[in-house]
């Protein structure tokens, strides 16, 4: 048999060899242009509930929108502490970059494998003792008693758990201190 | 050539899985069910998960049912997943239970709260502004201080920040108290406490901690207080877990727009302390000299402090005016 005629055998074999290399080079281009977009996109997550998205980047500026918790934005630049973002709904605005997150925030943790076990781990909050919104929880209260420690001690948690500071008294205190949407030369 | 083909679809379906509804599908099938809203019971004494696994039909239960495999062997796969389960993370409600009752003993060992509520006001300002930014700011936090002259400030699990007035007038200014209360709330967001017990002797070989559980047995509870107590006030902290809570700490100070160099200037002056005052800090905590060398590294990695504030003047205002 001449060369000539083993080259002209293999010709089918080649091109189907050939064809499958294109489609491989063809899967793993589209792989490396197409999963950027899909996996490693600029989307960040509000961190808490109620996250502002501002017209300008003083943190007193007109509110576009408030993102709830684990809410995506598009980052569309960014600006010292805050970034420029596009929500969902197509609306643009300033938020400080600190209140998002790169990762979606998760629920409550603790669930785990509590589902396959039929347990329900957090499906309700401890009562606190006498079914009053003050007070310890009943699991606290049965500690302090059996440990017999001092009913001062106790309601010092009391009043420490029931201290409360208004949002309108924090953002007042940022601002003065320039701290938080306030830090970084934003007024 | 088949492989490679194979290959890369395998890489590209891996790579865009993540990305997809399946893999919710899968951590939705590991969720515990979401009962409906009118089937939560309503908050009264006694009234929480009875006998869970009667009350709601679980995965398992159904798998093995469609099967034919019998309830023993069943009950038996149960029990092991639950010793698994002792390893899963603690949930949030339990970890606010244990918060709370490290926090009654913590105000019965170090003089009990320190009777300024100005003061109080003030360091829980400080103390929320950090939290909002840092990883956890969905959890609610609680600041006191501590009527002991010793030098301390401790978190306990769910968000239970104390600082006791003896460290607090040592401090001279808003960013150093920022950065001792961020190196705290560092300890609750990456849940140092919880972590160090789970793997403990007691929790160890617990496969049920939920909240009922530890009313139902108030010996194991008061244990697990007992060994987080004792963690918290005597032994310390793995080492590494407080030199975590400085690098995190740190991070969170600066987002709050804080100087970041408040828990470092703070050390500096304890380090000076140490050797002459008898403080459980210093035996609960790594030397001072080796936090400060490694804060100082931390600290060459920001590039933009020049701007951010001390609020030396606001502090002072706030200690000595009220």
């Amino acid at each position: 048999m001449t060369p000539f005629d083993q080259t002209r055998k293999d010709t089918p074999l080649r091109s189907s060899s050939n064809m499958h290399r294109y489609l491989a080079i063809i899967i793993m281009c589209g792989g490396i242009f197409f999963l950027p977009s899909l996996s490693w996109s600029a989307t960040l997550y509000a961190k808490q509930e109620g996250v502002k998205v501002t017209t300008g980047k003083s943190p007193t500026s007109a509110v576009v929108t408030k993102l709830k918790l684990g809410e995506g934005v598009t980052v569309l630049s960014k600006a010292g502490r805050l970034a420029k973002v596009k929500t969902a709904k197509g609306k643009t605005g300033w938020v400080f970059t600190f209140r998002l997150s790169s990762t979606k925030p998760k629920g409550k943790s603790g669930s785990g494998l509590s589902g396959l076990t039929g347990r329900r781990k957090i499906a309700a909050r401890e009562s606190r003792a006498g079914g009053s919104i003050r007070g310890l929880k009943e699991s606290t209260e049965q500690y302090v008693k059996d440990k017999q420690i001092k009913q001062e001690h106790r309601d010092a948690v009391d009043r420490m758990e029931a201290f409360s500071v208004s949002s309108n008294e924090l953002m007042t205190f940022k601002k003065a201190g320039n701290l938080g949407e306030f830090s970084g030369g934003a007024q | 050539m088949k492989r490679l083909i194979i290959l890369s679809s395998l890489t590209l379906l891996f790579l865009v899985l993540p990305s997809t509804g399946i893999s919710g599908f899968l951590d939705d099938l590991l969720k515990a069910p979401s009962p409906k809203k009118e089937q939560v019971p309503p908050p009264q004494e006694g009234s929480i998960e009875k006998s869970p696994n009667k009350e709601s039909p679980d995965l398992i239960q159904g798998l093995g049912e469609a099967f034919g495999i019998k309830n023993k062997k069943i009950d038996l796969f149960k029990k092991g997943l639950g010793v698994v389960e002792s390893l899963q993370p603690i949930g949030e409600e339990e970890e606010i239970t244990l918060g709370e009752a490290v926090a009654v003993e913590a105000f019965s060992r170090f003089g009990g709260e320190y009777p300024n509520q100005e003061w109080i006001r003030y360091i829980n300002l400080v103390g929320k502004t950090v939290a909002e930014f840092s990883d956890r700011p969905t959890l609610e936090y609680h600041f006191s201080i501590l009527n002991s002259q010793e030098q301390n400030a401790f978190a306990a699990p769910g968000g239970y920040i104390f600082i006791t007035v003896g460290l607090l007038n040592t401090l001279k200014n808003e960013a150093e108290l920022a950065g001792v209360l961020a190196h705290e709330v560092a300890h609750v967001t990456h849940q140092h406490m919880l972590e160090t017990i789970r793997r403990g002797a007691i929790l160890g070989s617990v496969s049920d901690f939920t909240l009922s559980a530890m009313k139902k047995n108030p010996e194991m509870f008061s244990n697990v207080i007992d060994e987080m107590t004792e963690v918290l006030f005597t032994k310390g902290l793995d080492k590494e877990k407080e030199f975590e809570a400085d690098d995190v700490g740190i991070e969170y100070a600066y987002r709050a727009g804080y100087h970041p160099q408040g828990l470092r200037d703070y050390l500096k002056s304890l380090g000076k302390e140490e050797g002459h005052t008898s403080s459980r800090f210093f035996t609960t905590h790594p030397s001072t000299a080796l936090r400060i060398s490694k804060i100082n590294m931390l600290l060459g990695g920001y590039s933009d402090l020049q701007a951010l504030p001390f609020l030396t003047k606001r502090f002072q205002q706030f200690l000595q005016t009220s």
